[in-house]
């Protein structure tokens, strides 16, 4: 819980910060814009941290958002059936991140090249697929698409849930279930920690990691899925270029060390809302855009140093308090 | 062994030949000519169309290369990749013009080199194709005097603004609200803050780097923080669409007035549903037959096609709710008359 209290700090400070500087930004509206934007990142950030926590790494996750969420248009339009599409979307996922999976654990080749080489292939296969051109609903699937843009009124004139958000609620419960309180998630992380020894403890350490990457894979594409229902209109060159690097950033932020081993759901979902708040934030107080990067590099540099800090005091007072105890 | 040998030599000969027959610039042989994009986009699948539809009425090759996201990057070693090859001639989109000098330079010296879409004044190129993108936005800077007469609040949108023909088009939205002269050459900084005149106030630029999402949200902050907005302006062909979303997501279609550049698809059905007042259209289609048709006839030694001033206007054109169904199946015709390389 501790890892989270710093990153939730973070989140609090910028969006206190933000709300005094213009009280605009807390508007009903504003509120489920953020909302809806950090769900769509947050579900592939949550993807990422359970390779991360595996030890390994996948920067394909952009190019697997724009593979799928050009996919469902283009095969809609040829005339696939809204189920079809779907359930052939999930497959083209599933596959590739048991393509993944496979590659790291039975050929031991270097995660990082694996998915390196991913990035590239699945972005260059889509982009030939689609000829590179526009892809869109038009003015149809409005039901299906309200799966990203639509929302549930609660009550209040300017505020409801959008859709998104209860996806990932559902999504953050399971994922922290599974991290967290089953079998899985427990090897993941004995894995993560140290491998070799979690294979000399015969853990079916080959399965867990394979599940990790379809895992990832899945939620990834459902992630592109839910993006292109939200914009409508998706370039097969562009969709979800570098979100792997919003997905990671995310669940470092979050508490999941690049190191493997230890991960937390719920502050990845933090992680997420971190990046959007921020994006929101420079926009809604006019900084100019070409400050954007510098800003969000920043404020999340400071965030975590402080972060650091705060944990490294809190260890030094616990081991200086059980000294003393243990002195008397 | 020795026929292997001779059948080498033989195949290497007729290679050399090929070679030296495709890169002959005058008669004979068959012509190349590369034709550079600054992106991928719609608009520049209906530019290759265009190219394309000009490579089969003149028997030219036309080699097309599209950059991703790296744009300058990209270009670069697509030009060095089409120099390679000894085009006959490269017509090209330049993303940076400033700071692309050498590159453009460099193929200036080695073969005919023109820019289109985007110019490189300063370059080497022997003309320029496109649209007067100061002119053009001054139309967009019309065309939001048409749909909020009485003045109001609006915000520009675009991808990138260190490419000159987004801030052409910008100044001349600029120039044209706040009733200022006839002037290219001006240049308010995106960061400038708030510009007011002529009973319009444009509040800021934002711009996205290509990234879509980020123009959605752009669109939908600008929203939070203007709530008493009147008019959204977008640059690039994307960003009308993004705006439309935004709107719709915001149930504010129809109530703040929407400003397009370029023919989306989204932005052409807008229009149609009312909720896009207008749109400034180039022709890309001519960008890239009157590049391919250009540089054939300079590679063969003919420069009569080069007016004194080397640009070649491709004028714009307002499309609105009279036009906009004739303009769409005139594009449509377009688009299919000539298969592209790709499957659609």
């Amino acid at each position: 819980m501790i890892k989270v209290v710093g990153i939730f700090g973070l989140l609090l400070f910028v969006f206190v910060a933000t709300a005094i500087a213009d009280p605009k930004f807390v508007t009903g509206y504003n509120l489920q814009n953020l909302l809806r934007w950090t769900s769509l990142f947050a579900i592939l950030g949550i993807g990422a941290s359970f390779v991360i926590v595996s030890g390994g790494i996948d920067l394909s996750i952009g190019s697997v958002v724009g593979l799928t969420g050009c996919l469902v248009p283009l095969l809609l339009s040829k005339g696939m059936s809204v189920g079809g599409t779907l359930l052939a979307v999930t497959g083209v996922a599933l596959a590739v991140g048991l393509i993944h999976g496979l590659l790291v654990t039975k050929l031991r080749l270097q995660p990082f090249v694996v998915t390196l080489c991913g990035l590239l292939f699945y972005r260059g296969l889509i982009r030939y697929i689609s000829g590179d051109q526009v892809q869109g609903f038009g003015s149809e699937y409005r039901g299906l698409r309200s799966l990203a843009t639509g929302s549930v009124p609660i009550g209040f004139s300017e505020f409801q849930i959008p859709a998104p958000f209860i996806i990932l609620v559902v999504i953050t419960v399971v994922a922290a279930v599974l991290l967290n309180r089953t079998v899985f998630g427990r090897y993941l992380k004995a894995i993560g920690r140290n491998e070799q020894a979690a294979r000399y403890s015969g853990l079916p350490t080959d399965r867990v990691v394979i599940g990790a990457y379809v895992l990832c894979s899945l939620l990834a594409g459902l992630g592109g899925v839910l993006f292109a229902f939200d914009m409508n209109s998706v370039q097969p060159s562009g969709h979800g270029s570098f979100y792997e690097l919003y997905a990671i950033a995310a669940a470092v932020l979050g508490g999941c060390s690049l190191r493997g081993g230890e991960g937390s759901i719920i502050g990845v979902v933090i992680g997420a809302a971190v990046l959007r708040v921020l994006y929101n934030a420079i926009n809604v107080l006019g900084i100019p855009t070409q400050l954007e990067f510098a800003v969000i590099g920043i404020v999340i540099l400071a965030g975590v140093i402080v972060d650091e800090l705060v944990r490294r005091w809190v260890t030094r007072r616990r081991l200086l308090r059980q000294a003393r105890g243990a002195r008397r | 062994m020795k026929s292997c040998t001779v059948a080498l030599i033989v195949a290497a000969a007729m290679l050399f030949g090929c070679d030296s027959k495709s890169s002959s610039s005058d008669g004979g042989g068959k012509q190349t000519i590369g034709f550079v994009t600054n992106g991928v986009a719609s608009f520049w699948t209906i530019a290759e169309a265009g190219a394309k539809a000009a490579g089969k009425d003149l028997g030219v090759q036309v080699e097309v290369r599209m950059p991703g996201k790296d744009g300058a990057g990209d270009q670069k070693r697509m030009i060095e990749e089409l120099l390679a090859m000894q085009v006959d001639g490269i017509a090209v989109s330049p993303v940076d013009s400033e700071n692309q000098l050498d590159i453009l330079n460099d193929a200036a010296k080695r073969t005919k080199l023109v820019t289109h879409d985007s110019d490189a004044a300063k370059s080497d190129r022997l003309a320029f194709i496109g649209v007067d993108n100061y002119n053009a936005g001054r139309m967009c800077g019309q065309l939001v005097k048409e749909a909020i007469p009485d003045g109001g609040e609006l915000m520009i949108f675009v991808g990138r603004i260190e490419q000159d023909n987004a801030k052409l088009r910008r100044q001349g939205v600029i120039d044209e609200l706040l009733g200022r002269s006839h002037d290219p050459s001006r240049f308010d900084a995106p960061d400038v803050g708030v510009l007011e005149g002529g009973g319009y106030k444009i509040l800021d630029t934002r711009t996205d780097a290509f990234d879509q999402a980020n123009a959605k949200a752009q669109a939908e902050d600008a929203l939070v923080k203007y709530p008493e907005i009147d008019c959204m302006v977008g640059l690039f062909a994307y960003n009308p669409p993004m705006i439309i979303e935004a709107l719709r997501g915001a149930g504010k279609l129809g109530q703040i007035a929407i400003i397009g550049f370029d023919e989306d698809d989204a932005t052409l059905q807008g229009i149609i549903d009312g909720h896009v007042h207008g749109t400034v259209v180039q022709n890309p289609y001519q960008y890239g037959y009157q590049s391919v048709q250009l540089l054939s006839e300079l590679a063969k030694g003919k420069s009569d096609g080069v007016p004194a001033d080397k640009f070649i206007n491709v004028p714009a054109r307002k499309i609105l709710k009279d036009n906009v169904e004739s303009f769409w199946t005139d594009l449509k015709k377009l688009l299919s008359a000539v298969p592209t390389s790709q499957p659609k």
